[in-house]
């Protein structure tokens, strides 16, 4: 997976054709799309359509039944476990409930892929996970545990933690849906500054807004499958498929109400 | 002017010479019985099938057998098979092997209550299972199951007096042989037990201490 060398022209992250079942129940039906350097793609979708299904099965944490991701032109065998060590380092993941380590520090939970996975040693690794830290606005709480932290903080030490791997694609799945009204600016402006920065990214998420000023192009996704892409102004108010304006509809209407609400 | 006599000549060297026996006893079980119960626990979650079952059958066993049934069995029972222990080592293996099985179901009930999001935190930055099991897993199931543990170890310096049963004279079997020789039961076995609360008495004081040094926000140990 040596990238330096890749043509421009290769995207980052190709996925093929995806599908994977649960039981006797066809959770993800045939997904494809492709990412290139600095691409953000956002999924919208109704709950339950799969897209926290899709996020795992791109890194291999759900193994899906049929199809195929492309790192760089690549394709990665899950069954070469120093490979899917290796890609999933370079496809970072964002939870919507953070999944941080609870007995470990926030410093602790930035430097223990760095010295366990990176096999760098500690001090070195202390300095890259402070740096981390600083950059998504939290040296100075380092030293609190998850459970001294709040949502929004938790959440960007997960994002720390995630860039301290050196990830070339960033896959976020409703970072800020755990959080109270008044932490998600936090954390969108951590993703705006991330986006600012060049990342690729996907990102799922119910924020529309959010997703349109961010997103070079919207995916609608339900049932398994992708109903329908485009950039974010014709997804949201022009859609051509019916049930994709239905959606859309109803949740700008629900995002001006709770305007009228403020 | 007798009784101090006996006091210094009879009950204390036979008490020094029991409590010795005891934690000798009682030291090399609970290290063997940790760690078993440790490997067994987590063999139960997170092992291949075979290994699973043989470590749940292991547990059912040496939870179902009474001790005292188990150390005849190490000490008398493998003689007639030529399999020949020395008391002390007969008793060592009857309560590691029953301990390391009650400590065994509070790892794996702590591994249990470990939600799975913080194995997929770890998958997610390239850690392997394994890895995962160690460096993020197991150190807050340990965490989780000290209390339970710790209990468990204070109950293993209470059975380590079944030991002279198997003629492994330790605490109680000095008190026992002493008492019926002089008919002091009363005297000696008060002796033997506050000695015995003595030892729990430090056992608890450590365990608090190991609670406290491994306590993190989100996993202190509980107020009692
Ligand atoms: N491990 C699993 N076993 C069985 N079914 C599962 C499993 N994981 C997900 N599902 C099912 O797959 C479907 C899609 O779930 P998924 O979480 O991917 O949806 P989603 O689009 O992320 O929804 P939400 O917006 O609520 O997060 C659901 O019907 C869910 O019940
Ligand atoms: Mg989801």
């Amino acid at each position: 997976m040596k990238d330096s060398a890749m043509p421009a022209n290769v995207p980052v992250l190709r996925i093929e054709n995806i599908k994977k079942r649960f039981g006797d129940k066809e959770i993800l039906k045939g997904v494809s799309f492709e990412l290139n350097r600095g691409d953000i793609k956002a999924i919208i979708g109704p709950s339950g359509g799969g897209k926290s299904t899709l996020l795992h099965c791109i890194n291999f944490l759900t193994l899906f039944d049929e199809g195929h991701v492309y790192l760089n032109g690549i394709e990665i065998d899950h069954a070469n476990k120093r490979e899917l060590y290796a890609y999933r380092q370079k496809v970072g993941m964002i939870f919507q409930d953070f999944n941080l380590f609870d007995h470990l520090s926030a410093l602790q939970n930035v430097q223990i892929g760095l010295v366990r996975v990176k096999k760098i040693p500690k001090a070195e690794a202390r300095e890259r996970a402070v740096a981390e830290l600083e950059r998504v606005g939290l040296k100075e709480h380092m030293n609190k545990y998850p459970a001294e932290l709040s949502g929004g903080q938790k959440q960007r030490v997960s994002i720390a933690r995630a860039l301290a791997m050196d990830p070339e694609v960033m896959l976020l799945d409703e970072p800020t849906s755990a959080l109270d009204p008044e932490l998600v600016g936090e954390v969108h402006s951590v993703i705006q500054k991330l986006a600012a920065g060049g990342m690729t990214m996907i990102l799922v998420t119910h924020e529309i807004g959010f997703a349109g000023s961010l997103a070079k192009e919207i995916m609608f996704m339900d049932e398994g499958v992708i109903v329908e892409k485009g950039p974010p102004r014709k997804i949201l108010y022009e859609a051509s498929q019916a049930r994709t304006r239905e959606f859309c509809d109803k949740i700008i209407h629900f995002h001006h109400r709770e305007d009228d609400q403020e | 002017m007798s009784e101090f006599l006996f006091l210094r000549n009879e009950v204390a060297p036979a008490m020094i010479r029991g409590v010795w026996m005891s934690i000798k006893l009682i030291v090399p079980s609970a290290v063997f019985g940790l760690v078993i119960g440790i490997i067994t626990g987590t063999l139960r979650v997170y092992g291949h099938a075979v290994l699973k079952s043989v470590a749940n059958i292991y547990v059912t066993l040496f939870r179902g057998f009474p001790l005292l049934v188990q150390l005849y069995l190490w000490y008398f029972g493998l003689a007639r098979f030529g399999i020949y222990f020395s008391p002390y080592t007969a008793a060592v293996i009857g309560f590691s092997l029953c301990s390391g099985a009650y400590h065994s179901e509070y790892i794996r009930g702590a591994l249990l209550s470990i939600k799975e999001g913080q194995m997929l935190g770890a998958q997610s930055l390239g850690f392997s299972k394994t890895q995962a099991l160690f460096s993020i897993i197991l150190p807050q199931a340990v965490r989780r199951a000290l209390p339970g543990c710790g209990n468990e170890l204070i109950y293993l310096i209470k059975y380590s007096s079944l030991a002279y049963m198997v003629t492994c004279i330790e605490l109680t079997g000095e008190a026992k042989i002493l008492a019926s020789l002089y008919f002091k039961y009363m005297e000696l076995f008060l002796i033997a037990g506050a000695i015995y609360l003595f030892l729990v008495s430090i056992a608890t004081w450590i365990l608090n201490h190991v609670e406290g040094w491994l306590a993190v926000p989100g996993f202190e140990p509980p107020r009692t």
